[in-house]
C-alpha cells in the first residue's frame, strides 16, 4: 500500500509517496542526498542510520516512514552550511574520529543532539561515552570520537555553531 | 588538511551500499538453517511468482555454469598435512553450515528479493553435525568432505632451533594450556558489491568493498572462467575490513548473477548473515610444555594447537595458513634453544575460517605470554624480571631468530621500560595490596611482543607481490597508485605525505587513487602496507624525483645538484628567485615545449616522462626465508578491577608504548593503536560465536555478539619510541595487528593477577563474568578440598 508522506528534511519539506512498510531509514538511503544515513544491523543495535527525528536522535531503521508525518528530520548532510563543515565536523577530522567514516553520520548526529543539549558546562567522558553507547564503531575504540566530541563542545562554547 | 576524511565527514562517502546503476538488479542469498544436511531439492515456483523476480540461482546453476573457487593457499611438505578441498561458491548437494547459502534471488528491488528468498522451498535430509573438533577427530567421526581420510585439513609440524636439548637443559618444565573463543571481526559495514558483466565485450567489472581486488579478480575470473584481463576489480569506500572482506566467493555469486541475467546486481550482506557466513577467526586450544632454568631462564617450548577451522579453509578463505604465524610466534621477542610446535586445522560444520587482525600471531604471543607469566609467578619474578632476563638486547640486531624470522630493530628494555613507567606500575601494586585487605580484586596484567609484519610466503596467494605508480599530470598534480586499499587505516593519508615529502610537493596536490585490480598486490593484510606497498609507494616516488630533478636541470638551465624540490616549486638553488610551481613545471616537460625542448640526453634514455611504475621486495626475506620482513615493538600494562561477586572486569587504566619504526603519521598510528585495543578487548572479555550441538549459531547480531561500547572501552595512554626499520624503505615498520595482539593478552594478563589470592589460572577467553564466577568457585571449593 502507498501513501503519501509530508516530512521537512535537513530544513526543507518533501513529500513522498511511499509505501506502508518502508522504514525511515529506507526513505532516506532512496534518495541521494542523504546516503551519509548508513545501514548495518537494521535491528537498532549499531546506531549507523541515527539521523535527529523532531531532535532526537533515534535509530531509523526502527522507525516506519508512515509514522512520522509532518516531523522533522536531521541527517549529517544537514549540518553543512554553505558547503562548509559543521564545527562538529570540523572536530572529528582533526581529532581523527574517523577512521573507516560509517559509524560517523550516526555518531555525529548523536553528538550534535549531545552538544546542542548541554549547555556550556564541559561534558565528561563518562558523559560523552555514555551517550554514544548506542552507537558502535569497530574501528577507532572511541578514543578520539570522545576528543572530537569535547573539541567540538568548545567550539560551541566558543561562539561557534549552527 | 584531510582529503579523504573532509569528504567522508561531509557524507560524500562512496561505499557498496551506495552504488546504483540504472537497470540494476538486486541479489539476496538464501541461507541454510541447518547445520550439517543434504540439500534433496529446491522448489522455486513460489518464489518465481513474487512479482519483480528476475531469476532465481541454485547450487545447480553455480555447478553448471562456473568453476570450482581456486585453492588460495597449498602446502606439500613431507610428514605435513594440506588437504584441499573441491567447492563451488555455492554447492547443490549438500550444506555443511548453519547459513550456508543455498540459493541466491534476484528482483527488481532488494525488498521483493527478499520476499522471494523466504518462499525458496527446500528439503533438507540432515547429517550428523561436527559441532566440536574432538568430535571431528574421533574414529568413525562423519566426514564433512567425502574425499578425505578423515576432518582433519592440516597438520604442520615445526621444529626451531634444538628443543631436545633446551628440555635436557632446563632446571624446571611446565604444562601450560589456553583456549580461546571463536569470533568475528565484524566490521560495521557488512560486505556488499555490484557486477556488471558486459555481453557485448565480455568482461566484467565489479565494485564494492573490496579489501584485496587483484586476488579477487584472480578468484572471481577463475570461477567464472574469463580470463583475468577481461575482468576489473575496483574497491569503493569500505566500512572497515580488518581483514573479512579479503576473499571473495558470495561476490563471484554476484558475477554470475550478473552474467547470467545481462543486468547489473547488487548485493548488499544483512549483518546478520556477515555473522553467520562470513569469516571467523580464533577457536583454538593450546597445550604444552615450556623449559627454564630456576633464574628465569627460558629455553624452550613444545606446544600443539588445535584450530577449529569450521569449513575448509584453503578455498572460500586462505586462513589455514594463519597457522603458520600461530605456530612461529611464540619465539616473540626473547632467546630460545628450541621450540617443537604442531599446529593443527580441524573442519566442523561451522563458517569459515578467514583472516581477522591478529592473524595467527596474536594466538601465538597470547599463548607465550600467558606462558611466561606463568613462569614469573611459578618462580616468584615479577613480569618484568622475566623479561628483561630473557630479551634479545639492542645490540643483537638484525637478529635471526631460531623460526628463521630476521627480527630488524628496536629497543626491546626501553619500551618495556617506558611502559612501567607510564602505567605508574608500582604505585598501583602497593594499591592493589591494599585493597585485596579489604575484599577488592585490583590485577596488573603486563606483556610485551613483537609484530611480525609485511608477509611473504611461498605456494599461496600472499607471496609478497606489489606494485605502485607515482605520476606527475600536465598541470602538476601528483596522482599515486597502489594495491593499498584504504580500509580506514589511513592508507591514502600516509601514501600522500610520503609522495609529498619526496617530492616536495603540497599534500593537497598529491591524489591517492581508490585500488583497482589493475594494480598488482596483495592489498593491505598481515600489517604489511607500511612494508610493501608503502616502500614501493616510497620507491616510486624516488625515481621519479630522479627525472623530476633531471628534467628541472634541463628546463631552469642549471646543474642537477643544484635543483631545489620544496613546497610545490621546482627551483635551482643557484638562482633561487626563479621558481617554477610544479604546474608550471610540468607543463613545459609535457607540451610547451614539451620533449622537444628538454636535454636531448634525457629522450635518449626515455626518461622524459614523469612517472614510474614499479615494485618492492623485501630485502631479508630472500635469503633468510623470513616470512617477515619488520617487527614493531610493544608493550602493554593493564589494571583491571575484578568484582569477584558478579565476575565482572573493569579496566582502570590502559597503556600501550610502541615502537614502530619511523612514524609516518602519529595521528594514524594512534588511532589504529586505540581500535585494535579495544577490538582485543571484546576478544577478552565479551567476544564468542556460540554454536550449539545442533550446529546453530546462537549470536548473530550485535545485541547477542557483543562487541565493545563506547562504555566498556577504556581510555588508553599511548607513548612511542622511534627505532627505524633498516629494512623498509621509510624506516617504518607494520603495526595495524599489534594492538589487537597485546590487548587481549594483558586483560587475561591482569585477571589473573587479580585472581592471584585464589590461585586462579585465566587461560580460556573470553573472560565472561560468568567464567570469571565459575573460576573462582572451583578454585575455593579445591582450596577447601586442600584443607
Ligand atoms: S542500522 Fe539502524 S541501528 Fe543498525
Ligand atoms: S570509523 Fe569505522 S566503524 Fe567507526
Amino acid at each position: 500500500m502507498t501513501m503519501l508522506l509530508n516530512i521537512t528534511i535537513n530544513g526543507q519539506q518533501r513529500t513522498f509517496e511511499i509505501d506502508a512498510k518502508q522504514t525511515l531509514l529506507e526513505l532516506l538511503r532512496s534518495q541521494p542526498e542523504y546516503q551519509s544515513v548508513h545501514r548495518s544491523c537494521e535491528e537498532g543495535e549499531c546506531g549507523a542510520c541515527t539521523v535527529l527525528l523532531d531532535g532526537e536522535p533515534v535509530n531509523s531503521c526502527l522507525i516506519l516512514a508512515a509514522s512520522v508525518e509532518g516531523a522533522t528530520v536531521l541527517t549529517s548532510e544537514g549540518l553543512v552550511r554553505q558547503g562548509q563543515p559543521h564545527p562538529l565536523m570540523q572536530a572529528f577530522t582533526a581529532e581523527l574520529g574517523i577512521q573507516c567514516g560509517f559509524c560517523t553520520p550516526g555518531m555525529l548526529m548523536n553528538s550534535y543532539a549531545l552538544i546542542s543539549g548541554a549547555g556550556d558546562i564541559e561534558l565528561t567522558d563518562q558523559q560523552i561515552r555514555k551517550s554514544l553507547e548506542g552507537n558502535l564503531c569497530r574501528c577507532t575504540g572511541y578514543v578520539n570520537i570522545v576528543n572530537a566530541v569535547k573539541k567540538a563542545q568548545q567550539a560551541k562554547n566558543g561562539g561557534q555553531w549552527w | 588538511m584531510k582529503k579523504r576524511e573532509d569528504r567522508l565527514i561531509m557524507g560524500k562517502g562512496q561505499y557498496a551500499d551506495d552504488l546504483e546503476f540504472s537497470n540494476m538488479a538486486h541479489l539476496v542469498f538464501v541461507g541454510s538453517p541447518h547445520g550439517h544436511a543434504k540439500i534433496v531439492s529446491i522448489n522455486v515456483e513460489k518464489a518465481l511468482q513474487v512479482p519483480g523476480v528476475v531469476r532465481i540461482i541454485t547450487g545447480r546453476d553455480v555447478m553448471e555454469h562456473s568453476n570450482p573457487l581456486p585453492v588460495q593457499a597449498d602446502f606439500k611438505n613431507p610428514g605435513w598435512i594440506w588437504r584441499l578441498a573441491n567447492v563451488h561458491a555455492m554447492d547443490a548437494d549438500r550444506v555443511r553450515w548453519f547459513g550456508e547459502p543455498v540459493a541466491a534471488v534476484i528482483a527488481e528491488d532488494e525488498d521483493k528479493a527478499r520476499i522471494a528468498a523466504d518462499l525458496v522451498e527446500v528439503e533438507y535430509d540432515l547429517l550428523e553435525v561436527t559441532a566440536s573438533v574432538t568430535q571431528a577427530l574421533e574414529p568413525g567421526a562423519v566426514k564433512l568432505y567425502d574425499d578425505w581420510e578423515d576432518n582433519k585439513q592440516v597438520h604442520l609440524v615445526f621444529d626451531f632451533g634444538d628443543p631436545a636439548r633446551a628440555f635436557d637443559m632446563a632446571d624446571q618444565v611446565l604444562k601450560v594450556t589456553n583456549r580461546e573463543g571463536r569470533v568475528t571481526g565484524v566490521p560495521i559495514e557488512p560486505r556488499g558489491c555490484v557486477g556488471l558483466y558486459d555481453r557485448k565485450n565480455d568482461t566484467l567489472e565489479m565494485w564494492g568493498s573490496f579489501q584485496t581486488p587483484f586476488l579477487s579478480r584472480h578468484n572471481i575470473a577463475a570461477t567464472l572462467g574469463i580470463a583475468e584481463a577481461k575482468v576489473k576489480i575496483n574497491a569503493v569506500d569500505i566500512g572497515g575490513a580488518f581483514g573479512l572482506k579479503i576473499h571473495a566467493w558470495k561476490e563471484n555469486i554476484v558475477a554470475l548473477a550478473s552474467k547470467l541475467t545481462g543486468r547489473p546486481v547488487k548485493w548488499m550482506e544483512p549483518h546478520r548473515d556477515f555473522i553467520t557466513t562470513g569469516p571467523h577467526q580464533r577457536d583454538v586450544y593450546w597445550e604444552g610444555e615450556i623449559a627454564f632454568n630456576n633464574d628465569g631462564t627460558l629455553l624452550g617450548l613444545k606446544a600443539e594447537v588445535v584450530h577449529d577451522l569450521g569449513v575448509e579453509s584453503t578455498n572460500k578463505g586462505i586462513a589455514a595458513l594463519s597457522i603458520f604465524p600461530a605456530c612461529s610466534a611464540p619465539t616473540n621477542m626473547y632467546k630460545w634453544v628450541g621450540m617443537h610446535v604442531e599446529g593443527i586445522g580441524v573442519v566442523t560444520n561451522k563458517s569459515f575460517y578467514c583472516a581477522y587482525r591478529g592473524y595467527g600471531k596474536d594466538k601465538g604471543i597470547k599463548f607465550i605470554e600467558a606462558a611466561v607469566n606463568q613462569v614469573a609467578r611459578h618462580l616468584g619474578m615479577t613480569p618484568e624480571e622475566i623479561r628483561f632476563k630473557n630479551f634479545i638486547q639492542p645490540d643483537e640486531f638484525p637478529y635471526h631468530q631460531i623460526n628463521n624470522y630476521v627480527l630488524d630493530s628496536g629497543d626491546y628494555p626501553a619500551v618495556l621500560q617506558k611502559a612501567m613507567e607510564l602505567a605508574n606500575i608500582d604505585q598501583y601494586r602497593t594499591l592493589k595490596s591494599e585493597l585485596e585487605g579489604r575484599g577488592r580484586y585490583l590485577g596488573i596484567g603486563l606483556v610485551t611482543f613483537i609484530e611480525p609484519a609485511g608477509v611473504a610466503v611461498p605456494n599461496c596467494q600472499m607471496g609478497g607481490i606489489t606494485q605502485a605508480r607515482v605520476l606527475i599530470t600536465p598541470d602538476g598534480s601528483v596522482e599515486v597508485h597502489s594495491d593499498r586499499t584504504e580500509i580506514g587505516q589511513g592508507s591514502e593519508i600516509s601514501h600522500a605525505t610520503i609522495v609529498a615529502d619526496i617530492l616536495g610537493v603540497k599534500k593537497e596536490t598529491v591524489h591517492v587513487k581508490k585500488v583497482t585490480s589493475d594494480f598488482i598486490g596483495q592489498g593491505p593484510l598481515s600489517s604489511r602496507g607500511a612494508v610493501y606497498p608503502a616502500s614501493a609507494v616510497a620507491k616510486a616516488a624516488r625515481l621519479l624525483k630522479e627525472k623530476v630533478v633531471q628534467c628541472a636541470a634541463s628546463v631552469l638551465k642549471a646543474d642537477q645538484d643544484d635543483v631545489v624540490l620544496e613546497d610545490g616549486f621546482v627551483y635551482s638553488s643557484a638562482a633561487p628567485d626563479i621558481r617554477l610551481t610544479y604546474q608550471e613545471f610540468a607543463n613545459k616537460v609535457f607540451f610547451f615545449p614539451g620533449p622537444r625542448g628538454l636535454d636531448p640526453e634525457i629522450l635518449k634514455r626515455h626518461e622524459h616522462l614523469l612517472d614510474v611504475t614499479t615494485t618492492w621486495y623485501s630485502p631479508t626475506t630472500p635469503e633468510s626465508g623470513s616470512s617477515y620482513t619488520s617487527f614493531c615493538v610493544s608493550a602493554d600494562v593493564a589494571v583491571v578491577e575484578v568484582d569477584v561477586d558478579t565476575g565482572v572486569t573493569e579496566i582502570k587504566k590502559y597503556v600501550h608504548v610502541h615502537d614502530a619504526g619511523t612514524i609516518i603519521n602519529k595521528q594514524v598510528i594512534d588511532g589504529q593503536i586505540h581500535g585494535g585495543i579495544v577490538q582485543g578487548i571484546g576478544e577478552a572479555l565479551y567476544e564468542c560465536l556460540d554454536y550449539d550441538l545442533d550446529g546453530q549459531l546462537k549470536n548473530t547480531s550485535f545485541s547477542t555478539y557483543l562487541i565493545p561500547t563506547a562504555v566498556e572501552a577504556p581510555d588508553i595512554e599511548i607513548a612511542h619510541l622511534e627505532t627505524p626499520s633498516p629494512f623498509s624503505e621509510t624506516g617504518a615498520k607494520g603495526m595495524g595487528e599489534a594492538p589487537i595482539i597485546g590487548s587481549k593478552a594483558v586483560i587475561l594478563d591482569a585477571i589473573e593477577d587479580a585472581l592471584s589470592s585464589f590461585n586462579v589460572r585465566v587461560n580460556d577467553s573470553p573472560a565472561t563474568p560468568e567464567k570469571v564466577r565459575r573460576w573462582i568457585n572451583q578454585a575455593m571449593s579445591a582450596n577447601k578440598g586442600d584443607l
